[in-house]
């Protein structure tokens, strides 16, 4: 099966797609991948939020609560409406961190000002809607808890990527012959 | 906790034991009480390793009791390492043992002629020293493994390896955890050294017969107790990520915010970080059937260690924390965990603190001596510290002496003390506490988050350049007092975002001690700490030219970031202005 990311789409091109079931208890395959970033495809030119939660489908109270560390392009994030993201954006994101460097890097906490220099800085301007992609990366409890939102939405892999990931996992899929190009691989985790 | 012993070490006649009321350090405990001693007892210039200096032992004020988290030990001395006034604290069991035996400190003074090696033994009937020179040259695990033979299992052990008898200057204190695995040390400042030059090897601590400390209120401080275990167990850092990937979790973080030094502090992020994490060291530890999952000492409920098994399945040593794994891992190129492990092992086998170690072997490697990444060559060259030949010996005595006979200009150090795993040029607010605190450049000496809550300083606009300096200022203080509790840092982060935490924490020392305490009762416990540790400071020689980074965070920008440490000299000097 063939699926085209949107017309629009300068940066995506047209990808070979496909699918894959989970059990819950395997999920943890791909906790390697995840912690060291995926391409997923995505409408960029977007707010943050609007990624988080339109695209990703990740409930508001849950982005606003629980994923308190967020790093666009290694730099931390205090906000989510004013942060636009670009094609190519790297997004990562983590559940409390310890330690003061921990408390340091929370979004928009009290000891914000000790990362002064390195963080996010908003930038006002109309941004334009299109179809790209970004690297996202998912880090400790979060792995667990929204990693299966973003399996199902789908990550961009190359085929040797695909290839290795499927032999190191337990998970029912047929593999695919080796070669070049990138594939859209979706997973849909059942209970 | 109503008695200090003195031991004189150098007593005519051989070691004497004296045992007195509290006088004038009533109420202290922790850092409180080895601050206040070392300030007003040792003489400033004193030569660390002489007789003059003391080794003050001393639980936290809530040890020994039914409360949650109260096990840190402090030890305080003038540092060999730095020449400062030094505090170094650790967890295991030995301050609720120490505690329920009544002493609020344990001061070892003095210094022995000859060569004799002795051990000392503490339980409900008094204090003996005696000599017993079979213990001699022998390291954490095996020396414990013998004392036990003697001693049993229902005491706690204080020990020092080969590097604290050899007076190397990264020397510790091993404290012993509820297995009876020599794990938890007073790593910095080379504590141990100061042990091994009073001549003691181990501290053997039996509380048997001995009861908790009984609160003044029992009802309320249990009532305290329980809301403050709530606390921490509903908050998402003590409640559920420490528990479960402990420390280590911070790897991740570090490495994408570029504030993780890496190749001596060339660049601030490292290619191997996810090999390194918490996230696939806690996987690792759970295959291999050791567990991600455990504490310290009794009673405490963050259980933020765990146990680290080789391949083979068989315990190879405590979960290492996010510091070690970064020393010895990405700071020196390094990205296999079970080498970060034997090096755990190692440091806490011989004695000495895993940060001055791994940044020491970073520097070894810039010099040249081995290739950053070197796997084998790292454990080797801890092994020469283990064995104690001259290469060993300048190792074991840190990065500042291991630069010097080098020749290396990026030495990571202040006053001599080496950085820990978070670099000042992305986070520029640990580095205005790094250049100012009175231990050398120590990230837990302004760790406690919890400056909000306490309201150290008023409020602090966090969007404002100044208020890097006033946040480091205010940390510093709140670490001071809470190091004198004897309550584990990490409680921290409950506190700061959960009143009722931190009000259920002001309750279980209010009832306990049969006094009110509010949060400026805290704080100005905190503030005359730091008074005292910074004038013995300046009457030992230090001005605020000692209060700087090294030179290279000021002229080498470091990626992802390129920035350098921006910090002003005049802001800098304003830290301890209050």
């Amino acid at each position: 099966m063939k699926h085209t990311i949107p017309e629009q789409s300068a940066v995506v091109p047209e990808l070979e797609t496909r699918g894959m079931h989970l059990a819950t208890g395997q999920l943890k395959t791909f906790f390697p991948i995840l912690q060291k970033g995926v391409m997923v495809p995505a409408t960029v030119g977007c707010t943050l939020k609007s990624l988080l939660c339109d695209q990703l489908a990740i409930p508001t109270d849950y982005v606003t609560d629980r994923i308190t560390t967020i790093f666009v392009n290694n730099r931390p994030v205090d906000d989510l409406e004013g942060t636009i993201i670009q094609d190519g954006s790297r997004v990562t994101l983590s559940a409390a961190m310890p330690g003061l460097v921990g408390a340091t890097m929370r979004r928009g906490g009290y000891y914000a000002a000790l990362r002064q220099g390195i963080s996010h800085i908003v930038e006002r301007g109309a941004a334009t809607s299109q179809r790209g992609t970004i690297r996202l990366k998912l880090f400790n409890l979060l792995l667990a808890e929204i990693g299966p939102l973003i399996l199902a939405h789908g990550l961009i892999l190359e085929q040797d990527e695909l290839i290795e990931l499927l032999e190191l996992s337990p998970v029912r899929a047929a593999r695919p012959a080796a070669g070049s190009g990138r594939v859209l691989l979706t997973v849909i985790c059942n209970e | 906790m109503d008695k200090i012993a003195r031991i004189d070490m150098g007593a005519a006649g051989g070691p004497k034991v004296t045992v007195g009321d509290l006088g004038e350090y009533a109420g202290l405990g922790g850092r409180a009480m080895t601050s206040l001693v070392v300030a007003a007892e040792v003489h400033p210039l004193a030569h660390p390793l002489g007789a003059e200096n003391k080794l003050v032992i001393s639980p936290g004020m809530l040890s020994g009791t039914t409360g949650s988290m109260t096990g840190r030990l402090s030890v305080g001395c003038k540092s060999p390492l730095t020449g400062t006034i030094k505090e170094s604290n650790a967890g295991g069991q030995a301050a609720q043992v120490l505690a329920r035996l009544g002493y609020a400190a344990v001061i070892l003074e003095g210094k022995p002629v000859g060569d004799d090696l002795y051990k000392i033994i503490i339980n409900k009937d008094g204090i003996q020293v005696i000599v017993d020179n079979s213990l001699k040259l022998m390291d954490n695990y095996p020396l414990v493994e013998k004392l036990r033979g003697e001693y049993g299992d229902k005491v706690a052990y204080m020990t020092i390896g080969s590097a604290g008898e050899r007076k190397l200057l990264a020397a510790s204190i091993a404290c012993t955890d509820p297995e009876l695995r020599p794990t938890r040390h007073c790593g910095r400042g080379g504590v141990g050294a100061v042990m091994g030059a009073k001549r003691v090897k181990a501290i053997i601590i039996d509380d048997a017969g001995m009861k908790m400390r009984p609160p003044k209120d029992p009802e309320k401080y249990r009532d305290a107790n329980r809301k403050f275990v709530e606390g921490l167990r509903k908050h998402p850092v003590t409640g559920e990520g420490l528990p479960a990937y402990g420390t280590n979790v911070l790897t991740n973080v570090l490495n994408e915010a570029g504030g993780y030094p890496t190749y001596n502090f060339k660049d601030g992020q490292f290619p191997g970080s996810a090999k390194l994490s918490g996230e696939a060291q806690a996987q690792l530890e759970i295959d291999r059937g050791g567990t991600a999952t455990h504490g310290c000492h009794r009673g405490c409920v963050i259980q933020c260690s765990g146990i680290y098994n080789d391949k083979d399945g068989h315990y190879l040593t405590k979960q290492p924390e996010y510091e070690t794994v970064w020393s010895h891992g990405g700071h020196c190129g390094i990205d296999d965990l079970d080498t970060v492990a034997m090096l755990d092992f190692l440091d806490d086998n011989i004695g000495v603190d895993t940060i001055e170690m791994g940044v020491t072997i970073g520097v070894a490697m810039d010099a040249g001596v081995i290739e950053f990444g070197d796997k084998a060559g790292a454990i080797r060259l801890v092994e020469e510290v283990q064995q104690g030949t001259p290469l060993g010996r300048i190792l074991g005595s840190g990065a500042a002496i291991t630069g010097k006979v080098f020749g290396v200009e990026r030495v990571p150090v202040v006053k001599d003390q080496a950085l820990p795993a978070y670099d000042p040029r992305a986070v520029q607010g640990i580095g205005v506490t790094y250049a100012t605190t009175t231990q050398g450049a120590d990230h837990t000496a302004g760790y406690a988050i919890a400056t909000n809550i306490l309201k150290v300083g008023g409020d602090v606009d966090p969007l404002k350049t100044e208020g890097q300096i006033e946040l480091s200022r205010n940390l510093q203080i709140a670490t001071a007092a809470i190091d004198s509790t004897g309550m584990c840092l990490f409680i921290a982060f409950a506190i700061m975002d959960q009143p009722e935490t931190f009000q259920a924490l002001l309750d279980m020392l209010g009832s306990f001690h049969g006094i009110t305490m509010t949060g400026d009762d805290v704080v100005a416990l905190g503030k005359k700490v730091l008074s005292a540790e910074r004038d013995f400071n300046t009457r030992a020689g230090f001005t605020k030219h000692h209060d700087r980074l090294p030179r290279f965070f000021y002229n080498e920008p470091v990626a992802p970031h390129n920035q350098t440490f921006m910090m002003k000299d005049e802001e800098l000097d304003e830290v301890f202005n209050w």
